[in-house]
């Protein structure tokens, strides 16, 4: 038997309300470090929700989240280490427009690491070259296509080194034929041993390249299986019903 | 009136034609105070002969505008910061000045400080020149509020998120990702504030200071020569807003990196 790897975020028992409305009910799971997680559901299912209380862009109502060891909650240096360590991908990219590409990745490594200039630009390069913009160095977002701008963000996010990456509908905002150059850096850094927690509807990924995936329905967790498993004989009816319609 | 910037060479960037700009405006505005004294020198009677007392005025409508112009946007920040904080003293208040400076009339502030204030407690008594920068200050930094907290909102919530999911801390946030955003949109409505403001410190005439106005007005009573002396006044006010124009106009250029003012 091999060992049982330690959790390295636990989700227990959180419940979270955007008023009346009750987006995550009592959810549970635990994610381990080194794994690729997909996590599927229907728009207004929660998912997204879930991927943001994780560093704290959305405060959980009750239940506890712990990552690497730190508790998430609004306590300010706790909440400082948490960010540093957790990288995170948006569906529109938000990269700062009035920054090249290059003071993009820059920044956050001079201001939070305290990196001087040089020593966060050396950094800067060698990430922005990993997802092939080297030739868009010192362009402004505007000026890079979609996808570009996406592989960017994601330089951006790993020049903090974090130990983990959440994705937030990284490719929904893309045109088809820029889906596949954010995929293709995103597989790379799976196998590079990145753990991972990706919210997408991109089924080939999740096929793929995931070793779990979670389906939110209803503010729950109704499947959490590995892919062959999920996408195989599914007797869930309201996830084939899912599947149905992402599909076809 | 045109600009400087299309004046450079073609090949120059649009950064680098915006600097330019800016330098040669602001050499303008210099060589405009400290030599405005002979082209008017050269001007027929009354106005020639009352040169050094225009030239005199000129220099103070420009520091009381640069004066009140710098405190103005320091103050404005403040409140735009105060209306936009978390804590609800802190918005009480900036709504407070904001409501009570836009809703009276300049001219009132202006008697106000120089006569009203002493009265409250003779600590507050204050020079002509000084009281009438306090009040265009207090008076133009409301304004100034108004176009920074618009500037404020309209920087995407989305930025904000990125700054924290980065882990930058709320300093940072501010002067790295909001600040610049919401300049470069606060700069237009600033600047016209700042117009504004060159145009309205003529109410320092009403407590003595010796402004552009009130130069001419001392020379048109003497003389009785109404309309050369408006004209000249004119002409001089209208020399310095095109120059200002001329500054704020390649500073705006300055920060458009997407070239969307081409």
């Amino acid at each position: 038997m091999s060992p049982i790897p330690a959790a390295f975020i636990t989700v227990d028992g959180v419940n979270k309300h955007f008023g009346a409305h009750h987006v995550l009910r009592d959810v549970s799971t635990q994610f381990n470090a080194g794994e690729v997680t997909v996590i599927l559901g229907a728009s207004g299912s929660g998912k997204s929700t879930l991927l943001r209380m994780l560093n704290r862009l959305e405060a959980h109502d009750s239940g506890r989240i712990v990552v690497d060891g730190i508790e998430v909650s609004d306590d300010a240096r706790q909440l400082e280490r948490l960010r540093a360590e957790v990288g995170m991908v948006f569906q529109q990219f938000n990269l700062f427009p009035h920054l090249t590409v290059l003071e993009n990745v820059a920044l956050a490594p001079r201001r939070v690491r305290r990196l001087d200039r040089a020593a966060a630009e050396t950094r800067a390069k060698e990430l922005i070259e990993r997802v092939g913009l080297a030739a868009h160095m010192h362009k402004h977002p505007f000026q890079l296509s979609g996808g570009q701008q996406q592989r960017v963000a994601i330089a951006r996010s790993l020049a903090m080194q974090p130990k983990v990456m959440l994705f937030d509908e990284p490719t929904s905002a893309l045109d088809p034929e820029m889906v596949k150059e954010v995929l293709d850096v995103m597989k790379g850094l799976a196998a590079s041993g990145m753990t991972m927690l990706v919210v997408t509807h991109e089924m080939g990924f999740a096929r793929e390249v995931a070793d779990r995936v979670l389906f939110i329905d209803q503010g729950r967790i109704a499947a959490d299986a590995p892919p062959a498993q999920f996408f195989g004989a599914q007797d869930n009816e309201r996830i084939r019903a899912f599947l149905g319609r992402i599909l076809h | 009136m045109d600009r400087i910037l299309s004046l450079w060479p073609a090949g120059w960037s649009r950064q680098r034609k915006s600097s330019a700009t800016m330098f040669t405006a602001t050499v303008g505005l210099l060589l405009i105070l400290w030599l405005i004294a002979i082209p008017l020198s050269w001007a027929p009677a009354p106005i020639g002969n009352h040169a050094e007392l225009f030239a005199q005025g000129t220099r103070v409508t420009v520091e009381l505008t640069v004066v009140a112009g710098l405190a103005g946007v320091v103050l404005g920040l403040l409140a735009a910061l105060g209306k936009t904080s978390r804590l609800p003293p802190l918005r009480w208040l900036a709504g407070l000045y904001i409501w009570v400076m836009r809703g009276t009339p300049l001219l009132v502030q202006v008697l106000a400080v120089y006569f009203a204030l002493p009265e409250i407690h003779p600590a507050l008594s204050l020079g002509e020149f000084s009281a009438a920068c306090v009040a265009l200050a207090l008076n133009v930094g409301a304004y100034n509020a108004e176009a920074i907290r618009s500037g404020l909102l309209a920087v995407p919530k989305g930025q904000i998120e990125a700054a924290k999911a980065l882990g930058l801390s709320k300093w940072h946030t501010f002067i790295d990702i909001t600040f610049p955003q919401a300049f470069k949109i606060s700069l237009p409505p600033l600047v016209n504030n700042i117009v504004a403001l060159l145009k309205d410190s003529s109410l320092a005439f009403t407590i003595g200071v010796v402004e552009l106005t009130n130069a001419g007005s001392q020379v048109k009573s003497s003389t009785f020569q109404a309309v050369p002396v408006f004209i000249a006044t004119a002409v001089i006010y209208l020399l310095l807003t095109t120059v200002m124009t001329q500054i704020s106009d390649a500073v705006e250029r300055r920060f458009d990196i997407e070239g969307k003012l081409e």
